[in-house]
């Protein structure tokens, strides 16, 4: 399994520079693939909560590049003069909303897997020696925030049950409750890391982060594949010029193919890490 | 020499008008277990505090007395040198780790002792051996249960090789299997390395026939005694230890083992027909006020409710009974109307009132005043006392109180998932009272519970739910009496159909 924060840290330049480079549908089918594959061994035994979100920003600016476009060839139908959704309705400008939401969606899905592969111990443990005391501290405050977000909807529905009114006016009410167990909890962190001996002086590494040779691997194709999309000829795609998109010649997709070294090293390592997935 | 020495210790919060802890002289022995009982709110985390240097280093306050952990006083030392010699285990699994994994967790505390990498590694798993989390030490501590976090900070508490192991109600967040889990955890401890161990814990059944002695604390006073001494006394004690005082059995049996050989003695008597005292309510139901047919309920794939029909009938406190993931807060939330059915119908008369397990969340006011503005006099008066209190700073079991009186104050149907949950015995049966109360004046009661003994004292009928079916139904006799899992310890220990200490004839 690939653990290097900055292996990941390479991975996500190369995955974002194949998402927005050049739009082509082919190179991004291919490169949603890839990122299926790459999430599917690394998101750790826990369920994909996001989908529906990633979903649905793949979906709206198909809808808004529909509903406000009036360019392009491919009428589809013609609404009477209504403000702002009359008139030609093209599927060229379907095909621009399609192509912009799944840039998007894979936008989404790299940050996605840079969050769960990526864990704040391995980064407070590649900082420099003097940062490690404010390095812990942004640990704690990242791994906050997600708890933070719970404990909002554990007490917006808990206002639900009193039968209170949950719209956004009442979100001032929500937030007193939100501070103080925030607050609470801050508390007992603090007790937590007092009680464990938390900046005592002297300090040693348990496991100090080794560059690996499939660490190094990922490193090297994620590093060729942002030279290859940089250099290559791109294969750009303007529905409005051409709504036929043009294949991409073989390297394009090759470059893209190397993004999936992660997933194919978990594969070689799949037989010692299955039962700790289960 | 004593590992821990308490002298004279009285403890004031900051702002409070009574001492939380009031002129406390006890020490530990190397090599003892000991109990700490008292009813919530009582200063049992303050006493557990001090032993770490948390009282009153991280809560500022008025000290006096000393407290001598392995010959440090800890006013001249602060926790994070303290956390050396005690393994300090807190009540909430969620709010004690600091990183993401249960590895790097393991190591936190060796990495700020400064120890050598080799050195670390071996406590490292000697812990994970010890405690027996190899399974999860790969795994990150956001996918981890209550109880496998619990299991893991014990784990991380242990790896620092300290004197002595304080856990202030590590199982009282836990359902019972991982509650269980826990305990087996720490008794294993105790008996295999000999761990020195101050353990405030609900479940006096499970730990009583370890213990050595009984530390039991009142309003900050503090009696500290052998352990048959202590429970003849009063306060939490194992249903066996009630029946033994009512059988005049000595010495008092402290678990079920010790209670067998007396239980021979008792009159062998055919169980009557009709086995168990009449169920609380009489046995007469009020007319029906909700009725669950054909009920079916997935998540995703995963079936949580199929096709299950049920009727409640006003006047009558039923307990839903089941493991973890059966269905049972699913089924709570689908009859109130929070979830619609995917398939089936939930009919029901009048309002319908839900209170969840973590009540905490549902009390937001400054003031428990406010917090009950609006509702009838008879609502407030047993608040009277605390009108005037921020409703965080009361205890959980008040705070549950609170909770289920506001939710409940108007309903005709009221569903409970998990009340009693790290209630002590006295708010338990003020709890079980309330709910009496309310069944009589005619409303319908449904409360999903883990807690065999509390429903058997309370419940007029009992449900048991597995894998999204009902799977037996009928009183508390019959359904709790020839079961394994779901038997009171009298049931296991005499058999018969009685349930209850006070039931079983001598």
């Amino acid at each position: 399994m690939i653990r290097h924060p900055l292996a990941w840290g390479a991975w996500t330049a190369a995955a974002l520079a194949a998402a927005f480079i050049d739009r082509n549908p082919y190179l991004q089918a291919l490169l949603l693939l890839v990122v299926i594959n790459v999430f599917v061994p690394y998101r750790g035994g826990r369920r994909a909560g996001t989908w529906k979100f990633a979903l649905a920003l793949a979906l709206v600016p198909i809808l808004f590049s529909a509903a406000l476009s009036r360019f392009g060839e491919h009428v589809l139908f013609t609404l009477p003069a209504i403000p702002i959704i009359g008139g030609r309705w093209t599927l060229d400008a379907v095909a621009f909303g399609a192509s912009t939401g799944l840039a998007l969606l894979l936008t989404v899905a790299v940050f996605g897997i840079l969050q769960t592969t990526v864990r704040s111990a391995d980064v407070v443990a590649i900082l420099p020696r003097p940062l490690y005391r404010a390095g812990t501290t942004v640990a704690l405050a990242l791994a906050f925030a997600p708890k933070t977000l719970a404990a909002f909807q554990s007490i917006r529905e808990a206002r639900q049950l009193r039968g209170q009114r949950t719209g956004w006016r009442s979100t001032p009410a929500l937030l007193l409750p939100l501070l103080l167990t925030t607050l609470e909890r801050a508390l007992q962190y603090g007790e937590s890391l007092d009680a464990r001996g938390f900046g005592s002086g002297r300090r040693s590494r348990y496991r100090p982060l080794r560059w690996t040779v499939p660490d190094l691997i990922v490193v090297i194709a994620s590093l060729t594949a942002i030279v290859a999309i940089a250099v290559l000829p791109a294969v750009p795609y303007n529905p409005y010029l051409e709504l036929t998109p043009s294949v991409p010649y073989p390297d394009r997709l090759l470059a893209v193919a190397l993004l999936a070294v992660p997933a194919f090293v978990a594969s070689l390592s799949r037989v010692d890490h299955a039962p700790h997935h289960a | 020499m004593p590992l821990i020495t308490l002298d004279r210790v009285s403890y004031r919060y900051p702002e409070a008008d009574r001492p939380a802890l009031s002129e406390i002289t006890t020490g530990v022995e190397p090599g003892e277990v000991i109990l700490l009982r008292g009813a919530s709110g009582s200063g049992k985390s303050t006493l557990l505090r001090c032993l770490n240097g948390l009282v009153p280093h991280s809560t500022g306050g008025q000290f006096r007395g000393r407290v001598v952990v392995c010959g440090l006083d800890t006013r001249e030392h602060p926790p994070r040198q303290l956390g050396i010699h005690i393994g300090f285990v807190f009540q909430h699994p969620d709010a004690q780790f600091v990183l993401e994994d249960v590895e790097a967790e393991l190591a936190f505390g060796l990495e700020n002792l400064g120890l050598s990498r080799p050195l670390m590694r071996k406590r490292v798993e000697e812990v994970i051996d010890q405690v027996g989390i190899n399974p999860l030490r790969r795994r990150r501590i956001d996918t981890l249960s209550g109880g496998e976090r619990q299991r893991v900070a014990i784990a991380a508490a242990l790896a620092m090789h300290p004197k002595a192991l304080v856990l202030d109600e590590p199982t009282s967040q836990l359902d019972p299997q991982a509650a269980e889990d826990v305990l087996q955890v720490v008794l294993r401890l105790v008996a295999e390395l000999g761990m020195t161990t101050v353990i405030a814990e609900h479940r006096v059944e499970r730990i009583a026939p370890f213990v050595d002695r009984i530390w039991t604390i009142d309003a900050g006073v503090l009696r500290d005694q052998p352990p048959r001494i202590a429970l003849a006394e009063g306060g939490a004690r194992p249903p066996v230890v009630d029946l033994a005082l009512r059988a005049g059995w000595t010495p008092i049996p402290l678990g079920l083992r010790d209670a067998r050989v007396h239980a021979q003695r008792l009159p062998h008597r055919v169980p009557s027909p009709s086995p168990n005292s009449p169920s609380p309510g009489g046995g007469v139901w009020g007319p029906v006020i909700c009725k669950v047919e054909g009920l079916d309920h997935h998540y995703d794939a995963v079936p949580a409710v199929q096709g299950l029909s049920v009727t409640l009938c006003r006047g009558q406190v039923v307990a839903l009974m089941g493991r973890n993931g059966s269905g049972k807060t699913t089924l709570l939330r689908l009859i109130a109307g929070l979830m619609r059915p995917q398939r089936g119908t939930v009919t029901h008369d009048g309002v319908a009132a839900y209170v969840p397990q973590d009540a905490d969340s549902l009390l937001f006011a400054p003031t428990v005043d406010e917090e009950l503005r609006g509702q009838s006099a008879e609502v407030v008066a047993p608040f009277a006392a605390w009108l005037h209190r921020y409703p965080r700073d009361l205890s959980s079991g008040e705070r549950q109180q609170l909770a289920i009186a506001l939710m409940g104050a108007r309903a005709d149907l009221l569903l409970l998932d998990e009340p009693t949950r790290g209630l002590d015995p006295l708010v338990k049966r003020a709890l079980s009272a309330y709910l009496r109360t309310r069944a009589g004046a005619g409303a319908g009661i449904l409360v999903a519970t883990h807690d065999v003994e509390w429903a058997a004292r309370t419940a007029d009928r009992i449900l048991l739910m597995a894998d999204g079916e009902i799977y037996a139904d009928g009183p508390p006799g019959t359904v709790l009496s020839d079961s394994l899992v779901f038997a009171t310890q009298i049931s296991k220990l005499v058999g018969g159909g009685w349930l209850l200490p006070e039931e079983v004839p001598l």
